[in-house]
């Protein structure tokens, strides 16, 4: 929805993505605007590295400009784009693995809305230590867990995305949910109430 | 009166995430009501659930369309008629002899690192962290060069670094004891007398090797500790890649988050993950390395949680005839048979299935 509302009113993803193919600069803008946070978002946390999710997004939207030809409007827009972040996260993890830690301390440019500093400031250290047992993760548990929850995908669209079954999204997202809670039981009592 | 019905630890998260059909989701609710297993489970997946929905967006920089429609412009722009300047007129210019200056020096940078680093006196750098250092039993200051053939000792409460070649580094704990053994472009090898080492290694597999009383670690791209106690037991323990533990052509390979130990006389034993309790890390201790009768090994199996199928899977080589049968049926009972995998290729030790296995058990095992 809110993707949907970034939108202009004026034109829907379909048009945009077809003005793209005729080389429209404008509409490769608002494709970019559109998606360039949750893109960022998702190399960011899959890396933990500023440098390496700002590369990741340059790439993955080159990537897009220079083949939103190939793009087919019978399949959908977001599984395609996120194909080529899944693709793009791994083969720069691949290239930088054994140079680049996870860095869970950096300091991040949240979009969090108003709220008290001091309220502020403990869902920054919540989100720290997700970021933290996240950063821990295999990749392979890793992108399934951000394609669901900064992207919102769905198990269908995860599995499209990331090439394999639905049954093994649903495996990966069990352990790596597991894995979370086992890293993070301290903090249970943040979600007491309210479930 | 009470149904029994299947487990549904597989669905959890698909039924926290509203992604199972109506039925499904009802079968799922039902059964959380009549089982304690299943609702302990949810809860863990549940807390998983809310943790991650916890992961903040992160705003992309500013500048980063700009820098996108420069790359765009460069890739569509065609070449323009700019006067090319004769090959001639480059060769006797100064940026030819800057840029052979240039070569020259790189080269001679190289060659003084490759020297220093691998020639015939190469010797690796030493930072003593805390506390004092001793090289072949003369104490150092904050700085020295172990070369090849001495040791390095670390006191009561004394921390040392050593640089690996250009490859990475090596702490030592207080009562460490290490020996250079060889260092060169295709082989960097340390001995590993007594106490502990945390190694970090950023180099091709099989670059690194330290060896201990009871075995040779081999460095697969990885970081992890190495410790060797008075009896010359050592104790591997990897943080990230993988390490092989070999002995007398036995090689165990041990992945991140796991853990191996190896006896003299004896060699390496069966890996078993870090989180593993510790009634199971004992009784493999005692099947692997004090012959353990079928009491330990029955008691080993039934100790076995659904991640420890990978210990299992080690297992299953190490034993024959009705013992592997009892470590396959175990791992069936606690993560099933996975598709396509055949119990027959499985007790044969098949190589295709075995790494079928490993396959499959991924997302259980990491």
């Amino acid at each position: 929805m809110e993707r949907l509302a970034i939108m202009t009113d004026r034109q829907t993803e379909a048009e945009i993505i077809e003005a793209c193919k005729q080389g429209d600069r404008d509409a490769f803008r608002e494709l970019f605007e559109t998606h360039k946070d949750r893109v960022y978002t998702i190399a960011f946390h899959y890396s933990g590295n500023e440098a390496m999710a700002h590369d990741v997004t340059q790439q993955v939207f080159l990537k897009l400009f220079t083949s939103i030809n190939q793009f087919h409007e019978n399949s959908q827009f977001t599984t395609w784009l996120y194909r080529i972040v899944a693709n793009a996260c791994t083969d720069e993890h691949r290239k930088r693995r054994r140079f680049v830690p996870f860095s869970p301390e950096i300091e991040v440019r949240t979009m969090v809305g108003k709220s008290s500093q001091e309220e502020t400031y403990h869902r920054r250290q919540v989100a720290d230590s997700v970021r933290g047992a996240i950063g821990e993760l295999t990749p392979k548990l890793r992108l399934p867990i951000l394609l669901k929850y900064v992207e919102g995908l769905s198990y269908d669209e995860i599995a499209e995305s990331l090439g394999i079954s639905i049954g093994t999204v649903s495996s990966r997202l069990n352990r790596g949910h597991k894995m979370l809670a086992r890293k993070l039981g301290h903090l249970r009592g943040e979600f007491a109430s309210g479930e | 009166m009470m149904m029994f019905t299947k487990h549904v630890f597989k669905d959890l998260s698909a039924y926290c995430n509203g992604e199972l059909a109506p039925e499904q989701s009802q079968r799922v609710r039902e059964h959380l009501l009549a089982c304690g297993r299943c609702r302990k489970e949810y809860d863990e997946i549940k807390l998983g659930v809310n943790l991650a929905k916890q992961l903040p967006l992160v705003s992309a920089p500013a500048q980063m369309w700009s820098e996108i429609e420069e790359l765009l412009d460069e890739r569509s722009r065609k070449p323009g008629f700019e006067a090319k300047v004769p090959r001639f007129a480059f060769a006797f210019s100064w940026y030819r002899l800057a840029a052979v200056s240039a070569v020259l020096v790189v080269a001679a940078v190289i060659g003084f690192i490759w020297f220093s680093n691998y020639g015939p006196r190469a010797a690796w750098t030493v930072d003593v962290i805390a506390g004092s250092a001793q090289i072949d039993g003369d104490r150092i200051g904050d700085k020295g060069s172990l070369a090849v053939g001495e040791t390095l000792e670390t006191g009561n409460s004394s921390k040392a670094k050593v640089t690996v070649a250009m490859i990475g580094e090596v702490v030592l704990d207080p009562n460490t004891l290490v020996r250079l053994v060889q260092t060169r472009m295709t082989e960097h090898r340390l001995a590993l007398d007594r106490g502990r080492i945390y190694a970090k290694i950023s180099a091709p597999p099989r670059l690194f090797f330290v060896n201990t009383p009871s075995a040779e670690a081999i460095d697969l791209g990885c970081e992890y500790t190495l410790e060797v106690d008075e009896a010359g037991r050592t104790l591997l323990h990897v943080t990230d890649g993988w390490v092989a533990l070999m002995r007398d052509g036995r090689e165990v390979w041990v992945p991140r988050y796991a853990m191996c130990e190896s006896w003299p006389g004896i060699g390496p034993g069966t890996p078993y993950f870090e989180d593993a309790s510790e009634t199971f890390v004992r009784l493999l201790e005692r099947f692997d390395f004090e012959n353990g009768g079928d009491d330990v090994f029955k008691a080993l199996l039934a100790e076995a949680r659904e991640r420890d199928t990978f210990t299992l899977w080690h297992l299953l080589s190490r034993v024959d005839g009705d013992q592997r049968v009892k470590v396959l049926d175990r791992m069936i009972e606690l993560v099933g048979l996975p598709k396509g995998i055949t119990r027959e290729g499985t007790l044969r030790l098949d190589q295709d299935t075995l790494d079928a296995w490993k396959d499959e058990m991924d997302t259980v095992w990491f």
